[in-house]
């Protein structure tokens, strides 16, 4: 199998030092949950459940109003406090599930294995009943990936174990510590896409991943792929390019060019729905940085706060700090730690002083073209930086704004310290108004 | 730690590489001080004082400018001195200082501040401020003349007046050889003292990653190739003039040549049918200086004619950008 690249990108540094090598463990349970009903792309949730009643673990709680939905679960037992309007880590508001835990959880009984004889229907109600949504970081409702078009076939399921965002090692432990249902999660998902081959995709820098799943891989249509270390080598367009060669069009998916892409999570997730019916409670986090005083790879129920998790890492060691949601390239950075973990939460970064700078003074473009030499899409990002600054939207169009992936690496190099990436946040929301009113 | 915590907010990514307009300017600063050092060798006290002048008129040029304009002055970006020291390099070390001091006002100044500041400028600050003065003819004869008096001389050194390789070249005169050619052949400019300490800061600012060969190797082929068409010697024609200082370190300025890879080679190819024009045909000196400012107008269409196709899109025409 040749490996192809993907032009532009680069190496970033790592820092996965701090959690790579440590196994998973629970987190102690919180004594409050916070649980968005909308913790995906698509439509929100309705509540089904109102301030006083008591919750299960796994019971319902929020109804998928729309098809690109998904459902939401409570991760523990106890008493709804509120059902109200909180801010989540998207630094957006949405409506939440308040729940005071149970200071005693009844254990959940190990459900029985029921994965005989399954149809691709039953893989698909399964996964779409248990909530799951990408766990890479995107959040899209995975039962929606797992019924493409009838004229756009998938030959093709890449599961996505590049893990190439700085700090970041949950991916990685999880393919380490439990391959077999990573990879059965892997074959319900191309069963259910009716697919031929699944290609599990991880980044050189992971041998022990890669021996692991090599190592438990029994089915003749899966193989393990070594791909190179290059940020942003998970992401979704320009790992497909490197597995397959096949190059999704602008604002195309990657169903038109016959491939789904999946995180390794999401796969691992996808097995528990299958097998066990059982919904998405609780998701594997790395909390991290050089400012925690102990690094972890948790695993988190749905709707823990981060003060929590934080504070079962030891707490931060220094201020200034910087709390990243995710990683550092492509994270959220967050002005307060009441907001809940959700299923789409992969990390939560803490700096220290020494790396927690904000925005800095920039300059003009000198247009040194590091930024057009590096960017993965293949964009001219000193131009787009230069139109969105200027709030030229017209412009900012013609130079493909909207392709933009966010990776961040043209604002990672710029040496006059264009927060190119903030533009492009701020640029894109206007260029969609324009087309709407257009 | 005990208490609420101090959260710094900012937008991703949360990483840089070290790298800053400055350290890059510095570095291009460090890359010339080779052939500064042997320049100043051979003219001793006449090309410090020319350097000395071109620096400090730099300076003191950014900052009145900024003032004027009421920004702050951006010295730390290293772009001013920069050109001051481009400037001299240009020049011969008999110049008398208010010429040179003049051509470093007009290019930062101007060229640069009016422009609206570094990063804006369309055209190189240093050639600009130097060809200006051709233009300004008039002006300068009329300095010459005012401030005769104050002409600072250290005293003449026998190099002074040695003939410049390229009048040498030009007048069909005996060349000196090839490796005195390239080790250092004083008597033109200070940056044409030495191609072979120029090609030195030129390693030093390649291994920095902040030289991209594609505009160098363009100039320099097309020179020796159509040279060798017309029947000279391409060897002499690329080691003499202000040809090395132009291609490695002025045409290659960031600012002010394509962003594309394609449009560098296109770039690199024009300048270098300019040289062999200017020499030839044109004029005997300064072809490397007119050649690149004219290829800096250009630079905005060769980029519109030279863009790549995003990720996933095959054919040029597909670029909305090329709707423009």
């Amino acid at each position: 199998m040749t490996i192809r690249h993907f032009l532009g990108g680069l190496r970033v540094p790592h820092y996965k030092t701090f959690t790579e090598e440590k196994f998973i463990e629970a987190v102690a349970a919180p004594s409050e949950l916070v649980i968005p009903l909308q913790q995906h792309i698509g439509a929100p949730c309705s509540a089904l459940v109102e301030v006083g009643d008591t919750v299960q673990a796994g019971q319902k709680i929020g109804e998928p109003t729309g098809f690109v939905s998904a459902p939401v679960h409570a991760s523990l037992s106890g008493r709804v406090s509120a059902v109200e309007s909180r801010r989540t880590h998207s630094g957006q508001e949405a409506l939440c599930v308040v729940i005071d835990v149970d200071s005693e959880q009844v254990p959940r009984r190990a459900p029985e294995n029921r994965s005989s004889n399954l149809t691709r229907e039953d893989i698909i109600t399964a996964v779409r009943d248990a909530g799951v949504v990408g766990m890479g970081g995107a959040g899209f409702p995975t039962a929606v990936k797992l019924q493409p078009p009838a004229d756009k076939p998938v030959d093709t399921v890449i599961l996505n174990g590049c893990e190439c965002e700085p700090y970041l090692t949950c991916d990685h432990r999880m393919m380490v510590e439990m391959p077999e249902q990573i990879l059965q999660g892997a074959s319900y998902i191309r069963q259910a896409l009716d697919a031929e081959t699944v290609l599990v995709c991880v980044e050189d820098n992971k041998k022990d991943a890669i021996d692991a799943l090599r190592a438990k891989n029994t089915d003749q249509q899966t193989q393990i792929l070594k791909v190179p270390t290059k940020y942003p080598q998970g992401a979704e367009k320009q790992l497909i390019k490197a597995a397959t060669g096949r190059e999704v069009p602008p604002q195309g998916l990657p169903f038109e060019v016959g491939v789904v892409v999946q995180n390794v999570g999401t796969a691992a997730a996808v097995c528990d729905a299958v097998e066990y019916g059982r919904p998405l409670l609780e998701r594997v986090v790395t909390v991290t940085g050089q400012n925690l005083a102990e690094p972890k790879n948790l695993r988190i129920p749905i709707g823990t706060l981060l003060s929590h998790v934080i504070e079962q890492c030891g707490g931060m060691k220094e201020n200034p700090a910087k709390v990243i949601v995710g990683g550092p390239m492509t994270g959220a950075a967050q002005a307060d730690l009441s907001v809940p973990v959700t299923k789409a939460v992969t990390g939560i970064t803490v700096l220290g002083p020494a790396m927690a700078v904000s925005d800095r003074e920039y300059d003009h473009c000198v247009r040194c073209g590091r930024c057009v030499d590096k960017c993965p899409m293949l964009l001219y990002p000193n131009q787009i930086s230069v139109f969105c600054e200027a709030n030229l939207i017209e412009r900012a169009r013609q130079w493909n704004t909207m392709d933009c992936i966010e990776c961040g690496i043209c604002a990672f190099v710029c040496p006059a310290q264009r927060p190119i990436v903030r533009f492009v946040q701020e640029m894109k929301p206007q260029i969609q108004a324009a087309q709407r009113s257009s | 730690m005990k208490g609420d915590a101090d959260l710094v907010v900012s937008s991703a990514p949360h990483l840089r590489d070290r790298q800053t307009v400055g350290l890059a300017m510095r570095d291009v600063f460090v890359a010339l001080m080779p052939v500064t050092a042997v320049s100043i060798y051979y003219f001793h006290w006449n090309a410090l004082f020319l350097i000395s002048v071109c620096l400090l008129t730099a300076v003191l040029t950014e900052v009145l400018f900024r003032r004027m304009m009421k920004k702050e002055p951006t010295l730390y970006d290293w772009s001013a001195v920069l050109t001051g020291l481009f400037v001299a390099m240009l020049f011969p070390a008999t110049t008398p200082w208010w010429k040179a001091a003049l051509a470093v006002f007009i290019g930062v100044g101007f060229a640069k501040e009016l422009a609206g500041g570094l990063g804006r400028n369309r055209f190189n600050p240093a050639l600009f401020g130097l060809v200006a003065l051709m233009l300004l003819a008039p002006l300068v004869a009329l300095l010459d003349e005012q401030f005769a008096s104050l002409y600072v001389s250290f005293g003449t050194v026998d190099v002074l007046t040695q003939a410049t390789p390229l009048a040498m070249l030009h007048q069909g005169m005996e060349m000196p050889s090839y490796g005195r050619l390239l080790t250092a052949f004083p008597g033109g400019a200070l940056g044409e003292t030495s191609p072979l300490f120029l090609l030195i800061g030129a390693a030093y600012l390649f291994f920095r990653g902040h030289l991209n060969w594609r505009i160098p190797a363009s100039i320099l082929i097309t020179v020796a190739a159509l040279t060798t068409a017309l029947g000279q010697n391409p060897i002499q024609h690329l080691l003499v003039g202000s040809l090395p200082l132009g291609a490695f370190f002025m045409a290659t300025d960031w600012v002010t040549s394509p962003f594309t890879n394609k449009g560098k080679y296109v770039f690199g190819i024009c300048i270098g049918i300019g040289v062999v024009m200017f020499r030839l045909g044109l004029s005997p000196t300064e072809g490397v200086a007119y050649s690149i400012l004219i290829m800096n107008g250009f630079v905005p269409m060769i980029e519109r004619w030279t863009l790549r196709p995003q990720f996933g899109r095959h054919s040029r025409s597909a670029v909305s950008a090329a709707e423009r």
